[in-house]
């Protein structure tokens, strides 16, 4: 029996929403986005019965584009935000008047943001990356003001490319950390941050819409980085070859831009990818017999699995462009479209898968 | 003229008359007979048998039985009694002919009336098909709905059991951040009665250990955060990473680029390079050098800086006759031109030149704008404004930023303006 994806709640919101995140621990969700008259808006609301009740909104000066819960506390759960300006705030959702921690970290639009270290996930100090539309990917320490603890920027005179998406990964101790960068050329390009250097790059052709590690906190394992044109990679991260990179195998989907991938909590060879023309495809990755393989010069080079299509279903006729699921609940997720709903789903048996 | 065939044999009943017909070495099928309820043909040329009976049979129901040499008919009459004979004798011609005519129509209609019945009944057998395919699948569609529901009820009773455990969870972290809370107010409390105890400089301390209310509990925990951070590491030292991105021929990204027609231009450029137009024999006497058109090209450029039209314009031609697919001998010869007041051979000149630098991509902009203004030019001091103006603008519209073309713009169509004015 397949696993299912039951729509449970459906939300009509009157501003375009372009980031849905899970609270940490609690049936609660956060709507973030951009309301018409060209503010931000944060929405809090809660899981009752079979409706969404809205506990908080709050507004703010710039629209938001994207949130992370990844660098806070389980205590705190301080929101950090990026908005249409280049503005990193970090918010206390019981008083949000003025942020905890704040800095104009980019020229243009945060288009996405990912947090580290914080959530009982992960050992070492919280961080938190941004990238932007000015070609710049930058890792933030809360405890340190205004200057970024690394900045991963064009070279001078390079033309820069959008940054649109990063994540962190690998950051199993105290030490490792690495930050995958996606931008609108195609570029893919790791950032080592213990040796503050460039550990891997490479070009899938197409703009790269979101990359995402399957796991934060243990030695990266595999990473799925999804593009326009309705193509995806996922890279073999356990055996990085001196010349060929990571090994990895790509799948055809959705007919349109995959929007988001996202990992699920519970099980890291799960994912779910979102499509431009609002579906979503549950997909399951295999390994293949074994992971590495010597080359005819006797390096070794990571060996692909394989991928499959669990189930696949269409919410919306507008891209699905924001995705998360619950990590206190196994198969509850909530999804956020451009046509300004945002629907929780459940998605059934994936015990059995 | 058919071959009567009158040898047969009747006999008869009350309601049945039996006849039969010898045919002796031919071929008998079912479309050689025909028959109405008042007349009976067999017609199996040259052979023909016709009768036009006494009285009116039941011709649907009757039967005629092909076989052995001889067909035997079994004719149900319409009505019970004895027949004289088996034909109408005193039939006269006209009679027979009305009769044989009247049979054929009949028969006719009874046939239409069959296709028709036979149409009605196949529609509602199709009818009846699809209304069972429907129901059918209709219940299909039912059971995995069905299905669905019950697995929805399932998973959010399922849901509904973990929200509730959730808002356990919170007021339980609620009441642990209260005390805690507590707790560091009491802290607090009593570090500052040390301190105020200890020195004697009230003024200082309390700002690092008064309490910010108006911060709200963020600043409370912040405390506590601070006594845990020796857990963490310390920020880390700042560094950057310098990137270079992909590089491309054509920098843009693949869904932006035109690469047909980039490819098309590259393979354009390159094929015109490889040309020469052969006029070796006039050629001769020249040296090694003259008979690059690049050479040529950048002497006629640079007769053109001093000012030397003429011969920068023989050099062009010189270029032109050796190689003439390159675009820009054609642009500079235009601004020859244009400086030498030929204003029509400026105009062909860059006509020719806009030719040649198809496909239009970002590499060919800056010559083609020249081409442009130069042949508006042309046309303006001609005084054909209306196309200059044409000329101007599209060059506006590969570089809309360039301020010199559009004031020179918007002086054409003031001077349009003023023309139609006056006129």
């Amino acid at each position: 029996e397949r696993p299912q994806v039951v729509s449970h709640v459906q939300q009509a919101l009157s501003y375009t929403l372009f980031d849905c995140k899970w609270v940490p621990r609690s049936a609660r969700l956060l709507c973030l986005g951009s309301a018409a008259r060209g503010t931000g808006v944060v929405q809090l609301y809660e899981l009752r019965g079979g409706r969404l009740a809205l506990l908080r909104e709050i507004e703010k000066a710039k629209p938001i584009k994207c949130g992370t819960f990844g660098a806070a506390s389980l205590q705190q759960r301080y929101l950090a935000t990026g908005d249409f300006g280049g503005n990193l705030n970090i918010w206390n959702l019981e008083a949000p008047e003025i942020p905890v921690y704040s800095v104009k970290g980019h020229k243009e639009i945060i288009n996405s943001i990912d947090g580290v270290g914080g959530l009982g996930i992960g050992e070492g100090a919280p961080e938190i990356v941004t990238g932007s539309r000015d070609g710049t990917v930058k890792v933030w320490d809360p405890r340190q003001k205004d200057t970024p603890v690394a900045n991963m920027e064009p070279v001078q005179g390079e033309s820069k490319r959008d940054c649109w998406t990063v994540a962190f990964g690998n950051a199993y101790n105290q030490e490792e950390r690495v930050v995958c960068a996606g931008y609108d050329n195609g570029d893919i390009k790791l950032f080592d941050l213990k040796t503050m250097s460039l550990r891997w790059e490479t070009n899938i052709k197409n703009g790269v819409c979101s990359v995402e590690f399957d796991r934060k906190d243990v030695n990266m394992n595999k990473l799925v980085a999804t593009s326009l044109e309705g193509k995806f990679h996922v890279f073999d991260m356990r055996t990085q070859h001196p010349t060929k990179g990571f090994a990895s195998v790509s799948e055809k989907a959705h007919k349109s831009t995959i929007w988001q991938v996202r990992h699920l909590p519970q099980n890291r060879d799960i994912f779910m990818t979102s499509g431009g023309a609002g579906s979503l495809h549950l997909w399951k990755y295999e390994y293949p017999a074994q992971r590495s393989k010597k080359d005819s010069e006797g390096a070794e080079m990571g060996v692909a699995g394989s991928v499959s299509l669990l189930q696949n279903v269409t919410l919306s006729t507008q891209p699905i462009s924001s995705l998360d699921w619950s990590p206190d609940k196994k198969g509850l997720c909530v999804c956020g479209a451009f046509d300004q709903t945002v629907r929780v789903l459940i998605v059934t048996k994936l015990n059995k898968v | 003229m058919p071959v009567w065939l009158r040898e047969y044999s009747w006999r008869q009943t009350g309601s049945v008359v039996f006849l039969s017909l010898p045919l002796r070495g031919v071929r008998v099928t079912a479309a050689n007979i025909f028959c109405t309820d008042r007349y009976l043909k067999v017609s199996i040329p040259p052979f023909l048998f016709e009768a036009i009976l006494y009285a009116p049979i039941d011709d649907t129901n009757s039967t005629a039985k092909i076989g052995n040499g001889i067909i035997f008919f079994t004719l149900y009459k319409k009505e019970v009694g004895m027949w004289d004979s088996l034909t109408l004798e005193n039939a006269s011609k006209e009679k027979l002919q009305y009769l044989r005519e009247n049979a054929v129509l009949k028969a006719h209609e009874k046939a239409k009336e069959e296709t028709e019945a036979k149409k009605v009944t196949k529609q509602e057998h199709k009818k009846y098909a699809l209304e069972a395919t429907m129901k059918i699948e209709e219940a299909e569609r039912k059971r995995i709905e069905d299905l669905k529901e019950q697995e929805r009820q399932k998973v959010i009773k399922k849901l509904e059991l973990w929200e509730s455990q959730q808002k356990g969870l919170e007021k339980q972290m609620r009441v642990q951040k209260e005390r805690e809370l507590s707790e560091e107010v009491q802290q607090l409390k009593e570090k500052k009665k040390e301190k105020i105890s200890k020195t004697r400089i009230p003024n200082e301390e309390p700002s690092k250990t008064r309490l910010k209310p108006a911060k709200g509990h963020g600043s409370y925990s912040m405390f506590s955060e601070n006594l845990k951070e020796e857990q963490l590491p310390a920020p880390r030292s700042a560094g950057t990473i310098k990137i270079n991105f992909t590089s491309r021929v054509f920098p843009t990204a693949l869904r932006e680029s035109r690469v047909a027609e980039e490819e098309e231009w590259l393979h354009k450029q390159a094929e015109a390079r490889r040309t020469v137009s052969a006029d070796l024999s006039e050629l001769e006497d020249l040296k090694e050098e003259e008979k690059n058109p690049d050479w040529l090209k950048d002497k006629g450029n640079k007769m053109f800086a001093t000012g030397n039209y003429l011969a920068a314009v023989n050099a062009y031609n010189l270029a032109v006759r050796l190689n003439n697919k390159l675009p820009l001998l054609y642009l500079n010869r235009a601004a020859c031109h244009l400086k030498l007041r030929n204003l029509h051979k400026a105009i062909e000149d860059s006509s020719k030149a806009l030719e040649l630098l198809k496909p239009p991509v970002p590499d060919n902009e800056n010559a083609r704008i020249k081409a442009y203004v130069r042949r508006g030019t042309a046309f303006c001091q001609l005084e054909l404004y209306a196309e200059g103006l044409q000329d101007y603008e599209a060059a506006l519209k590969i570089d809309p930023k360039n301020k010199t073309i559009e004031k020179d713009a918007e002086k054409i169509r003031h001077i349009i303006q003023g023309t139609i004015q006056n006129s």
